[in-house]
Order: C-alpha cells, then structure tokens, then sequence
C-alpha cells in the first residue's frame, strides 16, 4: 500500500512547493508511481513550476465533484521522469477560482475532506500508485488541514525565523499532536555556516528537537543556486548530484520507514 | 412431538425482534453511560445535523475525535469496524458513536441486525459518483 504525504509549514515561502516537486521527481526518477496534487488553491504554484497553461480539469473540479480525480492528471513521466510515473493535478491559479475557493462554506469543507480521503481507494489501491504528494497551503485553515487530515504522513517545513519556529511548535502541539500524525520535520534554509561545524550543528539540532518535541529530519542548508533558477527547473532531474538532492535523498528514505 | 412448521417460523422470528430490541436498548443504554461520564452533550437542534468538517473534529474531546476520524476514513462502519481501527473496545466505540449521532455530527442506520454509522454528505455526493460512472 502506498503513502499519502503532506508537505506543510506554518509561514509561506519556506520552500514547500519546491520540496514537493523535488521529492515526486526523486520518487519517480526510482520507479515509483506519483502523484503530485497542488492544494494551495490560494496561491497555486505547480501550473508554473511544470509550465502549464490550461487543462481540462483542475483540482478546484474533482473538489466541486464535477470530475474523477483522473481527469485532472497530467502526464509528465515522458518529461520529468527518467523511470517511473509522475503524475501532477493542478490548482486553478485564476483569481476568480482563488476568490470562489476562498468563500466556500463549512459544508463544502466537510465534502472536500470526504474527497480528498477517498483519493487513498482512487489513486493508491485503483491506480496502484506508491505516492501521493500534497503540496498545501500554509498555516491553519480548511485546506490545509483537510489536506493534513487525509494523509498519512505530515513533513513540516520551517524557516530558521523565531516567528516560524514558534508558530511551527504551536501548529504541531494544537493540530499534529490532536490528530496523532506521523510527522517529519525538515528545517530549510539553515545558515550553511552554521551547518558546516558539526558541534554546531549538532547543538541546533538538539536545540530544535527540544523546542519541537519532534525527530528533526534534516536540516538544509540555504542554496545559492537553487534560489538563482526561481522555481523554473526540477532540481532532481537538472542536477541530481546537487547537495540539495542528495538530502531530500534521505528525506525519501526516512519518510518511506515512518 | 415436533412443533407445526408455521409454529416453529414464528417463534423465531418473535426471537429476533427480541434480540434486535435487546441490541437497540443496549446502545440506548451505553449512550446514557456515556453522556453520565462526560456531562450534558450539545443537542441536535430542531433535527437539523450538524457539520463534521476539520474544524469541528479539532473542537471535539480527544475520545470523540479518535471516533469520527476513523469514521470519516472509513466513510460508513459499524462500531465493530471502528474499534478495530482504533484498538479499543466495541461497547466504548458504540458508545462514542452513538454519542456523535445525538451531537447531530453522524447519522446512524439499521440495516437487519447491524447498525451502520456514517457522515452524511449527502445525495449529491452519490449522483455525482453515478454521472461519473456514465461518462
């Protein structure tokens, strides 16, 4: 049976989106079946990383329930693959899509969770896939936490900036903890200074540990390069010798045996 | 001597409403227990259910929420269903369910002599699985 994982983080900006993308590309690149599902319906970002225009169906639709969840698949294992399947549903980045997906009512809410919990039949045990990657909104609000709610394993991103760090801590002790998540933490954009002395580095990780009462995952280090290509090439497929890759290499084995 | 056929049919069946009433009386009853334990519990209003939607499953007591998020993931069970989930007992999950029908959260359904609970999102839900189908 595969896994359903959730890449989540308190703050914006804190490299969700480019962990998920990276982390489907390195599951496929292995052989595996993935599917990467863009859920920040409040800022999409998927259609962009993967350059894509239009498609027939968005995620807003499987949502709505006006389509399967297949409809909204695009097939990208020929492009962004070189062994197994890569799968990608996008969100409606319009502003009018945004607008409706913000005015949606709690009843709307509690279908879209029945939704996004039925993808565990639909997409791992129909579609024999191995795994699905959501890429959510940050904070605390309905889609993410449906999103957190339907998968089976939650990676928590966080900055090295107090106001992340103490809000990720809040976020995992009033809604990880209440829902009993097998969560991950990974903190990005760690000073490379500090990461270079291994007593400092292991004093950090202590530090954070304690602080998260949470295995600390990795911590990675701020890449120059990687913030040069703003977000328009797959690292995974571009560079997979790159240190960057060579830790999310670890991410992938660590959340496989949680 | 042998009971007339006709005799024997009936008499079953007047012991299968009796079970079947024995069965609803033992959940009415772990319902009571339950609401004694954990004090006066919201009340459906004017028969108008309430939503389970995440906001709500994080309001709810952590007993509870075990419960209806297991029932959400499992989309209908009975309480035999869930306690297998969740590794506790089947007198306590019927109870926690139960509990969650009169919050007005589940809905709850005999079908012969079991009981299915389930979160109702209701009909358009399965039409739209049937246009699916179609297409």
């Amino acid at each position: 049976m595969g896994k359903i994982v959730a890449i989540h983080s308190y703050k914006g900006g804190t490299g969700k989106t480019l962990l998920a993308v990276n982390l489907a590309a390195l599951y496929a690149n292995q052989g595996k079946g993935v599917c990467l599902l863009d859920l920040d319906f409040r800022a999409p970002s998927l259609q962009a990383v993967f350059k894509v225009h239009n498609t027939e169906y968005w995620l807003n639709d499987y949502l709505n329930g006006v389509c399967e969840i297949k409809r909204t698949l695009t097939d990208f294992s020929q492009t962004h693959a070189r062994r197994g399947k890569l799968l990608v549903g996008f969100a409606n980045p319009s502003t009018e899509a945004i607008r409706e997906m913000t005015a949606k009512d709690r009843k709307w809410e509690m279908k879209a969770l029945g939704r996004l919990l039925s993808l565990k039949t639909s997409l791992l045990n129909d579609m024999q896939l191995d795994f699905v990657i959501f890429d959510t909104s940050p904070g605390l609000q309905y889609s993410s936490i449906n999103a957190i709610v339907s998968s089976d394993v939650a990676l928590v991103v966080s900055g090295m900036d107090i106001s992340d760090i103490k809000g990720t801590q809040r976020m995992i002790d009033e809604l990880y903890d209440l829902f009993e998540k097998k969560t991950g933490l990974i903190m990005n954009k760690v000073f490379a200074d500090i990461l270079q002395s291994k007593t400092h580095r292991a004093d950090l990780a202590k530090q954070l540990m304690n602080s998260y009462n949470l295995p600390l995952m990795e911590m990675i280090p701020c890449f120059c390069d990687i913030l040069k290509t703003g977000g328009t090439t797959v690292f995974a497929n571009e560079n997979p010798e790159h240190p960057f890759i060579k830790t999310l290499d670890r991410v992938a084995a660590q959340v496989e045996n949680l | 001597m042998t009971l007339p056929r006709r005799l024997e049919q009936s008499s079953a069946s007047i012991l299968q409403k009796i079970k079947e009433s024995l069965d609803r009386l033992n959940e009415k009853m772990e319902v009571m227990i339950e609401i004694q334990k954990h004090g006066q519990l919201r009340q459906v209003q004017d028969g108008v259910p309430d939503v389970l939607d995440v906001m709500t499953l994080l309001s709810l007591p952590d007993h509870l929420r075990k419960t209806a998020v297991t029932l959400c993931k499992l989309d209908q069970a009975t309480a035999d269903d869930v306690a297998e989930q969740t590794k506790r007992a089947r007198a306590v999950e019927s109870g926690y369910l139960n509990q969650l029908v009169l919050m007005g959260y589940v809905k709850k359904e005999r079908r012969g002599r079991k009981a299915y609970f389930y979160v109702d999102r209701e009909r358009e839900e399965k039409e739209a699985s049937k246009t699916w189908e179609k297409s």
